[in-house]
């Protein structure tokens, strides 16, 4: 048991504690380090409009990932749920975008909203709305949405997973006995389906949560944040600050705020899954 | 009677339609990426469509990627810090998650959801104080700091899924195998541990996908080009002023077999395997 621990402690929880102390000073990692209090946060949440993008973009990810993820992974998962030949065939075609690297991910759909040559593009052609000539990535209204898109492909599979194996956790007298008593597919689905997969949803709905907080590759990839930081999300301007500008206090000061606002999800879903025993 | 059937019937190929048609749109990327693949530089601009077939398909495109885009290299690099990573990170998870159900630690529950939390803990948080560490110590640009980062990283997610495994193993073999005289490190060994393989197949799956696909912390310990991983390889096929679109769709199906083979070789503990993580 030790070493696993040394290590992890060692590697997650001592940077951790590290990186919230730095976020109460200014430093360039070089030069001489000030102590400034709350200054880098208070500056984050009253001056610093792309910081405020960027939560604001973090939180409208998490309102499109628990709505849109959320019902495509169900959806599927109720039909894969099925017996039907080729059952395991759909559900790799499914699941396999999970297993790109974000990175691949964004190579890809970066090369799908290509403007001129690109997958969508030849689309509107071919359906004589070419004329359109949408610039998907560059237009700062509908960059974001163009990136979650991406983003729902590659992460529809796991809380599919998820979905199939609660599914498969009911009982089917339920079911039968709903059937007796004249209830439709539809209310089954309401009254059976849906309060049976409780706990299901609640680690579907954390997890995602966890994953729109962190976004960051898949941004870096197709949009480095841009055009005019509409698409920055808390993680990315981390790393700009950080990397690009030398700010380390307000780098670490981001990445304090995001640990804060996983934390506020992560703690029940902890204590949630350790009760059982 | 024969109308039930005949509905039954119906309803099933309106099924099949409709799935067979969401995996088709699933599909789509890939498929473009393909057909990206075996193109040249010249057929995108002397307008051969996307979905058109070239009149030379590129296959040389792979073997460029191969070698004059140092894919060869960049998956060897991801291919050492995996196969040095994962099982390395597969027996500290499995010693921990026996202590944590096996042993009588005290305050195991305290001591898991210390761990747990390390799972939720955005990355970013620790890219700062890790980046200052390994630079004083010399280790940016080696295997080694990667190698340690990513397990410190992966601990917390394969301690949960061998734990909810362990969970299931009945407690009465323990005390069988203790009244035989062994003692817990022969118990795990020997007992739990050839016991527990799709826990062992959902972690080696998990745990090769996230270090083969971890881009961000990578990025910031390695800056040699010789030592770079995939994601960060495959980026610097965009060139400052041009890319070869070919030649990069080209690397990114490069990069996904080994994947794929992991997938395929393990996939049929995969589901199970997640399922004992789910149940916690």
């Amino acid at each position: 048991m030790a070493p696993g621990l040394l290590i992890y402690s060692s590697m997650v929880v001592v940077p951790a504690i590290y990186s919230v102390v730095l976020s109460f000073f200014k430093w360039n990692g070089i030069g001489k380090i000030t102590a400034v209090g709350f200054r880098n946060y208070v500056n984050l949440f009253t001056r610093d409009t792309v910081f405020q993008i960027a939560l604001k973009n973090n939180l409208v990810w998490i309102v499109l990932t628990l709505v849109f993820t959320t019902s495509m992974a169900l959806g599927l998962a109720l039909m894969l749920n099925r017996s039907f030949k080729g059952r395991t065939a759909y559900r790799a075609i499914f699941y396999f975008p999970y297993m790109l690297s974000w990175v691949v991910i964004g190579i890809i759909w970066k090369w799908i909203y290509n403007p001129n040559i690109g997958f969508l593009d030849e689309m509107l052609k071919l359906i004589g709305l070419g004329h359109l000539n949408i610039t998907w990535l560059s237009d700062p209204n509908i960059a974001l949405y163009c990136v979650f898109m991406a983003a729902l492909w590659q992460s529809t599979g796991q809380p599919m997973l998820y979905f199939m194996a609660g599914l498969q956790a009911i009982p089917h007298e339920l079911y039968e006995a709903a059937e007796v008593d004249g209830a439709g597919t539809w209310s089954s689905f309401v009254h059976i389906t849906i309060p049976q997969l409780r706990e299901t949803f609640v680690i579907v709905f954390a997890t995602l949560v966890i994953s729109a907080m962190k976004v960051y590759d898949v941004v870096y990839v197709m949009t480095e944040g841009g055009p005019a930081n509409s698409t920055q999300t808390l993680a990315s301007y981390m790393y700009s600050q950080t990397f690009a500008f030398s700010n380390l206090g307000i780098g670490s000061a981001i990445a304090t705020v995001m640990m804060v606002v996983m934390m506020v999800v992560i703690i029940p879903y902890v204590l949630f899954t350790t009760k059982q025993d | 009677m024969q109308q039930v059937q005949y509905k039954f019937n119906w309803k099933r190929l309106v099924f099949y339609v409709s799935i067979t048609l969401l995996a088709l749109v699933w599909l789509v990327p890939i498929f473009t990426v393909f057909l990206t693949s075996i193109k040249s530089t010249t057929d995108f601009y002397s307008g051969v469509g996307l979905f058109e077939w070239p009149d030379i398909p590129q296959w040389g495109n792979f073997k460029n990627a191969w070698i004059g885009g140092r894919m060869s290299m960049y998956m060897r690099n991801g291919l050492i810090v995996c196969l040095c990573k994962v099982p390395l990170g597969i027996f500290f998870s499995s010693m921990l998650a026996f202590a944590l159900t096996r042993l009588n630690v005290k305050r195991n529950r305290a001591i898991f959801i210390y761990v747990l939390i390390g799972m939720m803990l955005p990355l970013q948080v620790v890219l700062i104080p890790v980046n200052i560490a390994y630079s004083r110590l010399g280790l940016t640009n080696t295997y080694i700091s990667l190698i340690y980062a990513y397990i410190g990283f992966g601990i917390p997610l394969g301690t949960l899924i061998f734990r909810g495994f362990f969970n299931g193993i009945p407690k009465e073999l323990d005390q069988a195998a203790l009244i035989d005289g062994c003692n817990s490190w022969r118990l795990y060994s020997t007992i739990i541990l050839p016991l527990a393989k799709p826990a062992i197949a959902t972690v080696f799956i998990i745990d090769f996908l996230h270090t083969w696909n971890e881009f961000m912390v990578q990025s910031v310990l390695i800056t040699r080009d010789s030592m770079k991983t995939v994601p960060n390889g495959l980026l610097s096929f965009f060139g400052e002023f041009s890319v070869d679109y070919g030649l990069l769709n080209a690397g990114v199906l490069l990069s996904i077999v080994p994947v794929l083979v992991t997938y395929l070789l393990f996939q049929r503990y995969f589901v199970y395997g997640m399922s004992g993580a789910v149940k916690g």
